[in-house]
């Protein structure tokens, strides 16, 4: 991992990702619909067939949401060889959502992630945490996926996918390889005191200097996000069907961390846990043409 | 119809300039009023201009050396329009005991403003359902009247006190009669406009207030409102002027219906029962006026007062408008909150501080008007 003059090297990077389903033809459905989750960090575009989850793509956003929309469509569009005209209906979704140019409605990432949850998990699932790149989400589902109750994070980003990224580059250390090392440890370390991603990154300088090995202050470092995590979780109450969305998810070291606190194991999924939201955009776009018909003009 | 309410906007958004033309235009004097406790128709009836102080809604450095930071951002934001000199039209300033963070930002502002030519402060018992608090209140009461007396430099006869309370109660029927259009289905009067006509009653003259509400209620059966209703929210809670918040929530498919909050309802509710002896008609009123959470205890009166204000105005759910660190309110939530929920009224809370980030704000509210709408989506 020695870095050259010059060049520097981004641990933070996360594993952009496309992919379709190639047992599927999408000129065979009659309803083809999209969601598109503009996040703070990433940007997911899910293309749902009759109802079935069909391709994505995942990738950074950029610096302004509409393109940030496209760029996510057009690299699904492409892989699939569809067109935007192909689909019927676009559910905007994320903090973004109201900036995705071709979409015909706008619904809150709070109700597509817990819809997006239902379908990847199944209707057990109760409670959700969404642990995005700047915030975080607990919520409370029925049977249908339709959202009981939510809280969310107050204000700042401490404990999220952001401060992740800051603490990858800090240990100079590629993000996807953080969880795995935080249990290479001869003993479990306390959390480091703060979340706040500004103080965390000196809390960890010092402990480094105090003689922690990085994979010690990594494991501090999930520890204290799984905390807080948990104690938003606990306002809002755990029931047993448990589910987690978003980029955290694909991390074992805070998610495990999550699991020992609650004492409860997250329902586990095949698919790709950060497009939770954008699925959930989707599937709604699809309820919508089931129930209003196919709208006469794209929005775009 | 719109600009209906437009003097009440400009009233408010140049609060501090008509203070000051008030002043050169009558020679009296403006008074600072921290708390809605404050027994406004003593100063009205001795020619002053009671002026609440509200914040700005700004950054601010100026507090710190003052009160902690962990003061409620209203107390911290009131305290710094005094500190950067925003009232320095006003000769005195006045707090009706409530709670001990506002409390202290009156105690640096009459000691830290320079302003400041007097100041009082009223000890109103907090328990305000102890059989001793009237009488004890009806004392304080006089010793105000006294003080201003001798602010005034002549005795305030009880007539002039009479016609203080009347137009105090006048401005009162007309707020309540205001607000009694919010009852409608899609009401004519929006919550935004609420706010801008009760926020204001604060600091006009009252007179001059009751002439605008009256010529507002006048046009109001004739207007159409054909703004779509959406879902019917109340608030709750300490202060709120946040109208960009207000409009936020109105503008996603919402409509404000009525509050619980002293910047609203809670300011104006009841009328003084007018009494032979004017203090005691004062004293009484502020007494039994709906209760802040400094002033309910032992039992919890306003917990059925908000949830009959709730069924009356039709409101499908709540919002707790929580000022960040307001203890009083803060104490009385978890209990509210059941206490609304359990009767079919569902709550959301956000925390308010004196800047609010309306984006985050705006996914937690339209969040909560998913879960309440017909289910569309599924």
């Amino acid at each position: 991992m020695a870095e050259t003059a010059g060049e520097k090297k981004e641990y933070w990077r996360w594993q952009e990702n496309c992919w379709i389903d190639e047992s599927k033809n999408w000129r065979d459905a009659k309803i083809i619909t999209a969601g598109i989750d503009v996040g703070s960090v990433s940007s997911q575009a899910v293309i749902v067939c009759d109802g079935g989850l069909y391709g994505f793509n995942s990738m950074r956003t950029g610096n302004n949401s509409p393109d940030s929309a496209k760029n996510a469509i057009n690299g699904v569009l492409e892989k699939s060889g569809m067109k935007l005209e192909d689909i019927h209906y676009v559910v905007g979704t994320g903090y973004g959502r109201v900036n995705v140019p071709f979409a015909h409605k706008a619904i809150t990432e709070i109700a597509c992630h817990a819809r997006g949850a239902n379908y990847m998990g199944g209707s057990q699932i109760r409670t959700i945490l969404d642990m995005g790149g700047q915030d975080c989400k607990a919520i409370h589902c029925d049977e249908k996926g339709k959202v009981t109750n939510f809280l969310m994070n107050d204000k700042c980003a401490a404990g999220t996918g952001r401060g992740m990224e800051v603490i990858a580059d800090l240990m100079q250390i590629p993000i996807a390889e953080l969880g795995p090392r935080s249990f290479d440890v001869d003993e479990e370390p306390p959390a480091v005191s703060s979340t706040c991603v500004v103080f965390a990154k000196s809390e960890a300088l010092a402990l480094l200097k105090a003689g922690y090995s990085k994979n010690k202050v990594i494991a501090a470092y999930c520890q204290a996000m799984a905390e807080r995590v948990v104690s938003l979780l606990e306002r809002i109450g755990v029931e047993k069907e448990f589910f987690i969305t978003g980029g955290i998810a694909k991390n074992p070291g805070v998610v495990k961390r999550i699991e020992r606190l609650l004492g409860l194991q997250a329902v586990q999924t095949k698919y790709d846990s950060q497009i939770a939201g954008a699925l959930g955009a989707a599937l709604f776009g699809y309820t919508l043409v089931q129930k209003q018909g196919v709208p006469n003009k794209a929005a775009a | 119809m719109s600009g209906l309410f437009d003097q009440f906007k400009t009233w408010y958004e140049k609060r501090h300039d008509y203070a000051r033309a008030w002043k050169a235009r009558t020679g009296g004097q403006v008074v600072a009023t921290m708390c809605t406790y404050t027994p406004e128709e003593i100063l009205i009836a001795a020619g002053m201009l009671p002026v609440r102080v509200l914040g700005a809604h700004e950054p601010q450095n100026v507090t710190e050396p003052h009160i902690f930071g962990m003061f409620c951002p209203f107390c911290r934001d009131s305290l710094a329009q005094g500190l950067l000199g925003r009232f320095d039209y006003a000769e005195g300033i006045t707090l009706t005991q409530s709670c001990i963070q506002y409390r202290q930002a009156f105690n640096s502002w009459r000691a830290h403003v320079p302003t400041v030519k007097w100041d009082y402060y009223l000890p109103m018992p907090n328990e305000v359902q102890s059989r001793f608090a009237r009488a004890q209140h009806y004392a304080e009461v006089k010793k105000f009247r006294q003080f201003i007396e001798g602010v005034i430099g002549r005795p305030l006869p009880d007539a002039e006190l009479k016609r203080g309370i009347e137009i105090v109660n006048e401005n009162r029927r007309l707020l309540r009669e205001l607000f009694e259009y919010r009852k409608e289905t899609n009401p004519r009067v929006t919550g935004v406009e609420a706010l801008y006509a009760s926020i204001t009653a604060q600091f006009v003259d009252k007179e001059e207030h009751n002439k605008e509400l009256k010529r507002v209620l006048a046009e109001l059966p004739k207007r159409s409102n054909d703004r779509p209703e959406g879902i019917r929210f109340m608030t709750i809670g300490s202060e709120n002027d946040d109208v960009a918040f207000m409009a936020m929530v109105e503008s996603v498919g919402a409509t404000i219906v009525i509050d619980d909050q002293c910047s609203g309802t809670r300011y104006f509710w009841n009328e003084a029962r007018v009494q032979d002896d004017a203090i005691a008609t004062i004293a009484d009123r502020y007494c039994e006026r709906p209760a802040c959470p400094t002033k309910d205890y032992p039992a919890h009166t306003r917990f059925d007062h908000v949830l009959k204000l709730a069924k009356d105005y039709n409101a499908r759910a709540a919002i707790f408008l929580q000022q960040k660190f307001c203890d009083p309110h803060e104490g009385d939530y978890p209990d509210l909150k059941r206490h609304l929920e359990a009767n079919g009224v569902p709550t959301l809370f956000l925390e308010f501080d004196i800047t609010n980030p309306l984006g985050p704000f705006r996914i937690r509210v339209e969040a909560f008007l998913e879960t309440l709408r017909e289910e569309e989506l599924f």
